[in-house]
């Protein structure tokens, strides 16, 4: 039998037709049908148990209160929590995106050792015990050598048990340097202890107001509790409150506002002081309390009627004389006024003349501690443990002057001026600053002047990062010791952005640490334990939870359960019992200071001539602007007008673009006085001739590829401002050139 | 099985959008990527390459320095009704990867049924679809924060909006346990309506009179069938898309920017 | 062509002795070996054979609880389905070794005392774009267990999990009939056999395109 070619096609055939009369074919097109809709690359979630974990967000001093959806171990989404008075239900881009923090790649995952150079990343892993005694020895060493005053400590927040417990090892350590970071919050509670004598924080009772002035705050980007003031500019639309916005630029809150008011940028404090001579000339006044209850009005309003007619103010401002008068006495006019201040989301904190100026706009009307107006706060002050006894080494330390000036004769009004660090430690005009301890915040990044804040740091031959995140900050260390992220800790949160009432939450953790992390109150308990003596004496307790829950007392029971502890009977002082200076009354002016409401020119550095153009940074809710990256989904939903490819967009007004040859969507060149930046033109028209806006929250170089490099940060392009008055850093902008690229 | 729907009245999910308390601030828009596992890639800034189903625009007036006003507009998928169901997206699929639902008035798509021929993207007049160019991927340990109620899409699918469907399964099967047939208007809302905090979006069943929604954009017969409420709008009614979100506006030029008028012609003439 | 083939042919009969062989043959061999390889030797290649960590006795335990299928496989205040327990739930008994069972002395041993969650396999998965929720079959609609999933808790004996080597799903959802056919749901479950029910009840026909079933229905 002979097998040919033939053989071989019937062979064929007869297969085929037998395959046709099997499964295989059918089965096999319907498999690979499946296989091919279902990837095996493509991440299929794992199911399990819904439920809600509950805690309140960190990433900005707002407060919000989250409910976290779980699945089984994992946490799934940040919700707002129903019910809470911060947010009810309400929740941000950022605080949506808190569990790409969690889960993300920028987490430093246990302690670092640096081992290239500074900066440049290189990290040897090493064990809490070998991280924590290696702390203990260099400070230690430097506290044997009488030079523990040449450590300093940066903490985020001023008020809490963690910023608490750094000050508290700073003290019985012997160093006075412990700075905060600073906001308008600073510049306000200062204008309290000035006009009113009070330690305060300023809350606004923007719900029951019934006119919105606002100089320049980005009501709805940032300013005070973020989500509050969304849910209170709803309400205004609802019930008709009158929003007047006054700044250079459409902002978003200036595009919700019932009136938009450019003004000459940094003009603001000359505004309120037109105003404030408009009412008192017109004798639009509150009399009861201007005449009852205030001290040094007569001369004040006296200069105040020299100095700022609205035909001088108009000249300054901008703004036209008639819209002056039109304001004041609408404001006047209105049931519950309310005048509001801090340019931006607040992070800056301006001028305290200013502050002064807008707060006694308010308080002609007499809306202070009044529905719908200004009310001084207590501070929440229940982090106050028992004094221990501070050696020898310690006294002597914590006798010294402070390397930022503050508290000094020439800022008596300062606890903390950050802003004044990389010089005190670049000139080292006292003493070097030998140590640095950076706890909840990013100074590196977001302090202005940042490349100078930079090279300070690069100066201090030993610092060390608290940070959870790699960030520019954590860049610079030699150790970091990472914090736990928020939602793997406990931390208290008592609310500093302009409630009324004073309130504390506490941050629980959701899910279990994900990596060798550890919480900086336990990390700074023991330390000081590691150091012994009267140092660790001052820490007596087991852990920072122990600690937490013996500090918050009968308070602890409350956050516990239910995350919040707010006081229900606080009540504002009456105008009798309000006010605590030297006569007992509000005071316009202060005779021992030279201080007063006023309008202070700044002048911004560089010279028109090389710098044609004022440069402004502005805030975006879509943009993270303080010690938080933005993780990937913020940067997703930022608009391709703020960022493009790798550019920071700049917002020109198109005439001016044209004067300049400067085509939308095209690259220039940004530069100051300070820096040089490549960014994109955009041509709008919200944002006044002259002026060019840039987007606050961009070019971070740390972090992972999803957040770093794209745009510039505006803190390398500004420097700060020294307020004589406060210390404070006053500055709104710089003078600026834009050229093409 | 039967009395499942046997006598339920069709619902008619759709979405009021407030642009007078719409602040831009785009949390509607994470929320939904956070709900509805969106992915994200390195570089973002090209909106017409990314994905994301909820949208947020910037319009301005088009005026000079200091005329110039700008609004936002929220974009979800509008779920066109068309007519009888037929939107332009359904109409055009050809793999029947989209379908429109009588019972709850939601526009469906199917992602492994979807073969990516995009004609559903060119037919859509809202720019509400998008296209996965690239697999998605969740670096580090963010896989852990996937939701399970959606499933993850892969390359070369199309995605949209579902008005969060899968949360409207949730609340009917929560109901069923409590042997329910019916819930309630705040047991199903979107991610977005839920995380919005200026509370300027609202969600519910048009043709329930107890929804907020039908109060604010229930038909008039006295209006040519179109709210009553002068400030409601829908984007390019008159193309006849019939879509279920509304927005209101008290702003004259946003209303115009809602649709293609000649100059001079008054805005709510429209609506089909 | 066809005279190059005829050459061709030529050439070879010359060449050779004796008489072709029947074509028919031919095809009739690979006629056979193809339904032999396709009824046959197909499914053993297609599916892999995988055993179950523990082997788990039904019958027993519906004798041992109190509630039947739902002592283990309950609902949640939420209305979703717990599905097959974790170990949580299984050591709300078998904290310690409570019966004789060499079985359970390994579930013990290996899943408890570890506290390692059980990585059962899962015949009825389905993939992931599939939506299914118990609570609308079950409570809304009266079905009882066994309606789908047959008389598993009558068995005594973890059976095999097969594994389709291609798509990685189990075979149950094809079903065990290499032909796709089946007589009962628990045999076979694909989207025809969600859709045959849904359209015999008339549950949720509202599809614009189908005019059957909406897609969301069944899918996410």
């Amino acid at each position: 039998m002979k097998i040919d070619r033939r053989s071989f096609l019937a062979l064929a055939v007869g297969g085929a037709a037998g395959t046709a009369l099997t499964p295989l074919p059918w089965k096999l097109t319907d498999d690979s049908s499946i296989w091919s809709q279902n990837w095996p690359w493509t991440p299929v979630p794992e199911k399990g148990e819904n439920s809600y974990a509950f805690t309140s967000c960190t990433l900005c001093p707002g407060g919000c209160g989250l409910m976290v959806r779980m699945v089984g171990e994992r946490a799934v989404k940040i919700e707002g929590l129903e019910g809470h008075p911060v947010n009810d239900g309400g929740v941000c881009v950022l605080g949506l995106s808190g569990l790409q923090l969690l889960y993300g790649s920028t987490r430093v995952k246990t302690p670092l050792k640096r081992v290239g150079k500074r900066g440049q990343g290189h990290w040897k892993k090493i064990s809490w015990e070998a991280a924590l005694a290696e702390v203990a020895e260099k400070l230690g060493q430097l506290r044997d050598d009488n030079q523990s005053h040449t450590v300093a400590c940066i903490t985020g927040s001023k008020h809490g048990t963690i910023p608490a417990l750094f000050k508290r090892f700073m003290t019985v350590y012997g160093s006075p340097n412990v700075m905060t970071t600073p906001s308008v919050g600073d510049t306000l509670e200062m204008a309290l202890q000035v006009m009113h004598g009070v330690e305060a924080q300023a809350g606004y009772d923007v719900e029951n107001a019934d006119y919105i002035l606002s100089f320049g705050s980005g009501l709805i980007e940032g300013w005070g509790a973020p989500v509050r003031m969304f849910r209170a500019n709803s309400a205004w639309r609802e019930n008709g409150t009158k929003v007047v916005q006054v700044e250079p630029r459409l902002s978003n809150t200036a595009a919700k506002s019932d009136q938009w008011i450019p003004i000459n940028p940094g003009t603001e404090a000359a505004l309120a002081m037109g105003i404030a001579h408009v009412m008192m000339k017109e004798s639009l006044v509150n009399n009861d309390f201007v005449e009852s209850y205030t001290e040094g009005y007569t001369g004040w309003k006296k200069m105040v009627l020299d100095e700022y007619a609205p035909e001088k103010v108009a000249s300054i401002t901008g703004i036209d004389k008639m819209v002056i008068v039109k304001v004041a006495r609408e404001f006047a006019g209105a049931g519950k006024p309310l005048a509001l201040c801090g340019r931006g989301n607040g992070e800056t904190p301006g001028s305290l003349a200013e502050a002064m100026a807008v707060h006694t706009v308010n308080a002609l009307v007499g809306n202070i501690n009044q529905e719908g107006g200004v009310v001084a706060v207590p501070i929440p002050e229940y982090a106050a443990w028992p004094e221990t006894g501070l050696d020898n080494t310690a006294q002597i330390g914590m006798a010294k002057d402070r390397v930022d000036g503050a508290g000094s004769d020439a800022f008596p009004l300062a606890a903390s001026l950050l802003n004044r660090f990389a010089a005190g430690a670049m000139s080292a005009k006292d003493y070097p600053v030998n140590a640095l301890l950076v706890s909840g915040t990013n100074p590196v990044y977001s302090t202005p002047g940042a490349n100078d804040f930079k090279k300070a740091v690069e100066k201090i031959p030993f610092v060390v990062s608290f940070s959870s995140y790699m960030d520019e900050t954590a860049m610079q260390a030699d150790l970091i010791l990472p914090n736990h992220v928020y939602l793997e800790r406990y931390e208290d949160i008592p609310v500093m952005a302009g409630l009324q009432k004073p309130m504390v939450e506490l941050t629980q953790p959701v899910v279990f640490p994900m990596h060798d992390t550890k919480n900086a109150g336990d990390a700074i308990i023991e330390l000081s334990n590691a150091m012994g003596g009267s140092i660790g004496d001052a820490f007596p307790w087991e852990s920072y939870e122990a600690c937490l829950e013996e500090t918050l007392g009968d308070k602890w029971d409350v956050l516990s359960e239910d995350g919040l502890w707010e006081d229900e009977a606080f009540q504002p002082a009456g105008w009798g019992e309000a006010f605590a200076t030297a006569s007992g009354k509000f005071e316009f002016m202060n005779p021992d200071m030279d201080l007063m409401p006023s309008y202070v020119p700044l002048n911004l550095e560089g010279n028109a001539s090389t710098f044609p153009l004022l440069l402004m940074p502005f805030d975006s809710m879509r943009l993270a602007s303080g010690f938080i990256s933005d993780p990937p989904f913020v940067i997703k939903a930022v608009e391709d007008t703020i960022l493009k490819g790798k550019d920071a967009c700049v917002e020109v007004n198109p005439a001016t673009a044209k004067s300049l040859g400067l085509a939308d969507g095209k690259p220039a060149t940004l530069s100051t006085p300070k820096g040089e930046a490549r960014v994109r033109i955009y041509h709008y028209h919200g944002i006044m001739p002259g002026v060019v806006a840039i987007p606050r929250g961009l070019g971070h170089s740390a972090d992972d590829k999803y957040m770093a490099g794209k745009g510039v940060n505006f803190n390398e392009l500004i420097g700060p401002v020294e307020d004589r008055a406060s210390g404070l850093d006053m500055a709104w902008g710089v003078r600026a050139k834009l050229a093409k690229a | 099985m039967k009395e499942a729907q046997g006598h339920n009245k069709n619902k008619k999910f759709g979405m009021v959008i407030d642009l007078d308390k719409c602040t831009g601030c785009g949390a509607c828009m994470v929320a939904c990527m956070a709900e509805n596992n969106v992915p994200f890639r390195e570089d973002e800034s090209d909106k017409q390459l990314g994905t994301a189903w909820m949208r947020v625009y910037k319009m301005t007036n088009g005026k000079p320095f200091p005329e110039t006003e700008v609004c936002y507009i929220p974009r979800p998928c509008m779920h066109c009704e068309g007519h009888g169901g037929h939107s332009p997206c359904v109409s055009v699929c050809p793999a029947t990867a989209t379908d429109y639902d009588n019972h709850t008035g939601i526009v469906s798509q199917i992602y492994t049924r979807c073969f990516g021929c995009r004609y559903c993207m060119a037919a859509c007049p809202y720019h509400a679809r998008v296209f996965n160019w690239w697999d998605p991927v969740w670096p580090a340990d963010m896989e852990k924060m996937l939701n399970p109620d959606v499933s993850v899409r892969m390359r070369g699918v199309v995605e949209k909006c579902s008005f969060c469907y899968h949360r409207y399964q949730r609340a009917m099967e929560k109901a069923y346990y409590e042997e329910r047939q019916e819930i309630e208007e705040d047991e199903y809302q979107t991610s977005c309506t839920q995380a919005c905090p200026a509370g300027a979006i609202a969600f519910g069943d048009l043709n329930n009179p107890d929804h907020a929604v039908h109060q604010l954009v229930k038909p008039d017969n006295r209006h040519g069938g179109r709210p009553k409420n002068p400030h409601a709008f829908r984007l390019l009614e008159r193309l006849g898309t019939n879509p279920k979100v509304y927005y209101l506006s008290s702003r004259e030029w946003v209303i115009r920017a809602g649709d293609n008028y000649v100059k001079n012609e008054k805005t709510g003439a429209g609506g089909h | 062509m066809s005279t190059q083939d005829d050459q061709t042919h030529a050439v070879s009969e010359q060449e050779t002795e004796g008489p072709a062989a029947p074509i028919i043959l031919f095809f009739i061999i690979g006629f056979a070996a193809s339904l032999v390889l396709g009824w046959g030797i197909f499914p053993k290649l297609l599916y892999s054979q995988k055993h179950q960590p523990i082997n788990f006795n039904h019958a027993l335990h519906v004798e041992e609880v109190d509630d039947g299928c739902e002592s283990c496989h309950y609902f949640r205040e939420d209305g979703s389905f717990s599905g097959i327990p974790n170990l949580e739930s299984c050591m709300e008994c078998h904290e310690d070794v409570i019966g004789v069972s060499e079985e359970e002395e390994k579930f013990v041993a290996e899943f408890v005392v570890p506290e390692r969650e059980v990585s059962w396999l899962v015949y009825s998965r389905q993939p992931d774009c599939v939506y299914f929720s118990h609570a609308p079959h079950v409570i809304a609609g009266k079905m009882a267990c066994v309606e789908c999933h047959g008389h598993i808790g009558e068995s005594d004996h973890a059976r095999v999990y097969e594994e389709n080597r291609f798509t990685g799903y189990s075979r149950d959802i094809w079903g065990k009939n290499i032909a796709g056919l089946a007589k009962h749901p628990w045999e076979r479950m694909k989207m025809d056999d969600c859709s045959k029910c849904h359209v015999r009840e008339n549950v949720n026909q509202g599809s614009v395109q189908t005019q059957k079933g909406g897609c969301f229905v069944c899918h996410k």
